[in-house]
């Protein structure tokens, strides 16, 4: 009823106001005659009327609001005004809209890369019924695991999906599946063996042909097909319609094409994959491992559809019972499941570094938008108080505090709106193009990633909701400051120069001030910090030689190479390589150095039964000369070692400071799984030839003999052209087997995977701690200046009294700089605070660094003295009468 | 502005319709009324009697109708609706358990 009659109300607002009118004369009327038969003169008792009636501007403004929309159209006023208010200061809109759309793009831009990493729901119809499943085991857990621990094996798939109450379908697929595209021009890809159920449960449908049935798993390797990804159709096969019922080779078995997916559908993780098939074809997509029959090796991760109206509560107590009986096969073990609504980044190892991450990066673009924010509130500030005298009119008319405050706010909020806004729009244009470009740049052999950045309803929200809170923080105190005055002083134009030092206005501009420059310093230092340390990690000495050197990988036991054809293939491509031009020496490794490929295994010290974690790594004898790694004691494995694989080892020289401090190593024994004793024969100086900036483990090397020969990769030094040498590598590879896939590359550019990481972090930190220093520069200059600009007629009061100009110059310039000080000192105390954190999460920095903890308070104090210098002189040599006369 | 004999918003409302509960009165008429039915102990700022009374108005509690005073001039006489009625009657009731009870409070030693 009542909101009818205000829809009523707003087409009869004359008629209303009207009324209104008559019934407020018609009460003064009848107190004044009241009044008037009381026996006082006319105009006391209209007076005395008015007094007892109250403010009449006010009640009538009560009134109206009762009958409209309030707030609709309060605030569509306000808009209105204010809109005009910044449109006639363009200046001011300028500098606030740009540095509010600085701090919120850097915000929104960073939340939807963590949006569309972690966050996004995958991109099948209806996301939020599927939800992912992991496992963490504690306690007595002895298990194999490929790829993640979390993952589970096909017998646990099964006893899941046979016993489950709450889902209307679950799959498994196992994500780190590699295989090789045979035909004219090998192709190595990423793809899934997936349940058959995969793509009906995900409500996939192909593009051409079919999706797996049930059929297709129902015995090991009973049935060869193959899914293709749209992508592979079109680049690889020519978008060949009749593709459906050919035959691909991958990884060598002959696989039938039965669909193609649809576009746009890439898989469940962040690389896409090209291909999926019958997780039951494992064994002869992987003829090296069979995992199908292994209880007790994770390699599935698992996905359920969740039935209509089952909760996620629900689920996770019904598959906790499963766990449970699952646990009882394994004594002293508990499985504890992750459950929670299944997202690219899903599994908890990919979720913790995401959101660990993620959290940094946040609180430092958090810290850029404070900044910001402190800037956008000092321009207010200043802006009220020249609007003083409209404010303390307005508030000496009867307009209520609150009133003017909104109105002010919505002022600021519509300075976020517009900053919010542009920022937002510049940060979806430019991410799209950023994250390109960082596709396109990741180093060789980084594994391709599909990477949708685009806005969704969660960056929007995220945005407004940022949008609006930034409005309210840099409006609201200077709307309640500028809204508190002493009305007299303040409608007369007085209140500017002497007393001004004291108002509350400059104790809150100089706050602000302060906070600004301790939160730029805490975010610069720390992007300092950050990168020294990075290019400390990036031009360390990993302590090997690099120069010269090529690198050949390829992995023989997918390809079908049992032990016998990989020692003939072995020996027959060294020979080949050896023979060609400027080569000079060709030696073998299991895992070529800072290769992204790590190899581990437990050994026991005599004395000890607990084992202890090594990285290790099998080489031939001639390994360490060909890398410049000195053995300081002992030797290198002999010929005769290598030729028997006899169980030898070296060890690098912290390894045996470590084992042995204090004692000689060589002659010392370790054992291993099969309970050998293997003897120390030498020790080679240290390095960092599985993690670059980080000085390698406990590590040791064995000989690469002819057991090993299946899982060996070639080193080839050359005195010749690179590219030369590269060539007839994969010359010598492609004809003793063109189906091979040989990767070739120069050993230097295994450090540029290592550097780029670093170089994006970099990056990234340097760009936030610019923008923080630019807005913070901005700040202290205009606030400084504005703050010393504004004693001129005090300064020139001085003057006339006879003060000596430099005493009033040291005067003004200590105490517009006091607030910088004090915000520098703040801030290197913070520093400290956040460096011990920071350099807990990332190695190699040093928490204590000269340059960044000197640097940027002296720069940032320099620019205040500037800001304030100029003015200062400025007003110390005016002519005392022209300062006087300054407003 | 805080003095003796102020008043809160809510009591405000009530006050205005115990005032009309025996017929149609004008605002002037209202604020005589509880200023006269209080033995002048309540000043009701008079001007704050019209935003109350239009808010009632708008509830649905008070009918407003344009009618011509005592003194022949055109005034807007407001009088109970049927739901202002109920709301006078829980007011009072309400009212009465509270005062009871603040007054039990106050006298206990």
């Amino acid at each position: 009823m009542s909101y009818w009659m205000r829809v009523k109300a707003l087409f009869k607002r004359k008629q209303l106001d009207h009324d209104l009118e008559e019934e407020l004369a018609f009460h003064l009327a009848m107190r004044e005659a009241k009044n008037r038969e009381r026996g006082q003169g006319r105009d006391e008792a209209r007076y005395a009327a008015r007094r007892q009636f109250g403010n009449v501007m006010r009640i009538k403004e009560a009134c109206r609001e009762a009958w409209s929309f309030v707030s609709l159209e309060t605030t569509w006023r306000d808009l209105r005004y204010g809109a005009r208010a910044l449109a006639r200061n363009p200046g001011f809109t300028a500098v606030a809209v740009l540095a509010t759309a600085l701090g919120i793009g850097v915000n929104t831009g960073i939340f939807s890369v963590m949006n569309g990493v972690a966050l996004k729901l995958l991109p099948v119809p209806s996301a939020q019924q599927i939800v992912s499943v992991d496992q963490i085991f504690h306690g007595n857990v002895r298990r194999n695991v490929e790829g993640e621990p979390g993952l589970f094996s096909y017998t646990e798939y099964k006893n899941y999906q046979a016993n489950n109450h709450v889902f209307s379908g679950l799959l498994a697929y196992a994500p780190f599946l590699e295989a090789t595209l045979g035909g004219e021009d090998p192709k190595q890809l990423m793809g899934a063996e997936t349940s058959c159920n995969f793509f009906d449960l995900l409500g996939e449908r192909p593009a051409l042909g079919r999706v797996f049935v049930e059929e297709d798993c129902r015995a090991p390797e009973a049935s060869a097909v193959v899914v293709l990804s749209e992508d592979l159709w079109r680049t690889r096969f020519g978008a060949d319609r009749l593709i459906v019922g050919k035959s691909v080779s991958l990884n060598r078995a002959k696989f039938l094409v039965i669909g193609v997916a649809a576009a746009g559908f890439h898989g469940l993780d962040p690389w896409p994959s090209a291909f999926w098939a019958p997780v039951t074809m494992q064994k002869a997509l992987e003829p090296q491992r069979d995992v199908l029959a292994e209880d007790n090796t994770g390699w599935l991760a698992m996905l359920g559809r969740m039935r209509p109206g089952a909760s996620l509560e629900e689920v996770r107590a019904d598959l906790g019972v499963i766990a449970g009986r699952i646990d009882q096969q394994h004594p002293g073990r508990a499985t504890t499941l992750v459950i929670h609504r299944a997202t690219f980044m899903g599994r908890p190892e990919e979720r913790s570094i995401a959101f660990g991450v993620g959290a940094v990066v946040l609180a430092a673009v958090g810290l850029v938008l404070l900044i910001a924010c402190a800037n956008v509130a000092n321009l207010l500030l200043a802006r009220a108080s020249a609007r003083q005298k409209e404010i303390a009119i307005r508030l000496s008319i009867g307009g209520s505090r609150w009133r003017i405050a909104r109105q002010l706010l919505t002022e600021s909020l519509l300075v976020a709106f517009l900053g919010g806004t542009l920022g937002s729009l510049l940060a979806f244009w430019s991410l799209e193009g950023i994250a390109r470009y960082v596709l396109t740049h990741l180093p060789h052999g980084a594994p391709e990633l599909i990477w949708n950045v685009s806005p969704d309803l969660h960056v929007w929200a995220y945005s407004m909701a940022l949008t609006a809170l930034t409005g309210i923080v840099f409006g609201l105190a200077p709307a309640l400051h500028a809204t508190r005055q002493d009305l007299s002083t303040a409608a007369k134009g007085e209140g500017v120069g002497l007393m001004r030092k004291a108002a509350g206005g400059g104790m809150l501009r100089n706050t602000l001030v302060g906070m600004q420059v301790a939160v730029c310093m805490v975010l610069l230092i720390g992007a300092g910090l950050l990168m020294r340390g990075l290019y400390y990690a990036q031009t360390a000495d990993p302590g090997f030689e690099m120069k010269g050197i090529t690198q050949a990988r390829f992995d023989l036991p997918s390809q079908g190479y049992n032990l016998e054809k990989a020692r003939a293939f072995q020996r027959d491509l060294m020979a080949r390589v050896a023979a060609l031009p400027g080569v000079d020496e060709v030696e073998q490794a299991r895992v070529t150095p800072l290769g992204h490929q790590w190899e581990g295994t437990g050994l026991t010290l005599a004395g000890e039964t607990q084992e202890r974690g090594f990285e290790f790594n099998v080489v031939t004898p001639g390994f360490f000369a060909m890398l410049g790694m000195p053995i300081v004691r002992g030797r290198t494995f002999t010929e005769s070692e290598t030729r028997s694989d006899a169980p030898v080892l070296v060890v690098t020289e912290s390894t045996a400071r470590r084992l042995w401090p204090g004692q000689e190593a060589i002659g010392k024994t370790l054992r291993n799984d099969e309970k050998t004793q293997c003897p120390v024969v030498g020790v080679v100086r240290d390095s960092q030839a599985s993690h670059l900036g980080k000085t390698d483990g406990l590590f040791f090397y064995t000989p690469a003999g002819p057991a090993a020969q299946d899982r060996l990769q070639l080193l080839v030094h050359s005195k010749g052209g690179d590219a030369a040498t590269a060539n007839g590598i994969r010359e010598a590879a492609r004809a003793l087997d063109a189906d091979l896939i040989v990767d070739v590359t120069k050993l230097e550019d295994n450090l540029e995977a290592w550097r780029t990481p670093s170089r994006i972090v970099a990056a990234l930190s340097g760009v936030l701690g610019a923008l923080a220093l630019l807005l913070a520069s901005i700040g202290v200059h205009g606030v400084v200046s504005y703050g010393v600009s504004q004693r001129i007629r005090e300064v020139g009061i001085r003057m006339a009294l006879g003060a000596d100009g430099r005493d009033v110059m040291k005067l003004v310039l200590r105490q517009a700089l006091r607030p910088v000080v004090i915000g520098a000192i703040v801030g290197v105390i913070g520093c400290a605070a956040v460096s011990q954190v920071l350099s807990n999460i990332l190695y190699g920095m040093g928490s204590h660094d000269p340059v960044a903890f000197v640097g940027v308070p002296l720069f940032l104090l320099g620019i205040a003295f500037l800001a304030s210098y100029i003015p200062a002189r400025r007003a110390v040599r005016v002519d005392p009468v022209v300062a006087l006369r300054y407003e | 502005m805080e003095k003796d004999g102020d008043l809160m918003q809510g009591t405000l409302d009530m006050l205005v319709l115990k005032a009309l509960a025996r017929g149609a009165k004008h605002g002037y008429g209202v604020a005589e009324w509880i200023h006269d039915s209080s033995n002048d102990v309540l000043h009701v700022e008079e001007g704050a009697l019209y935003p109350a009374l239009h808010r009632l108005e708008l509830k649905g509690l008070l009918a407003a109708e344009w009618g011509t005073s005592e003194n022949n001039r055109r005034a807007k006489y407001y009088s109970l609706t049927a739901v202002g009625r109920k709301k006078l009657a829980e007011e009072t009731e309400y009212w009465r358990r509270m005062s009871g009870a603040i007054a039990r409070v106050m006298q206990t030693a």
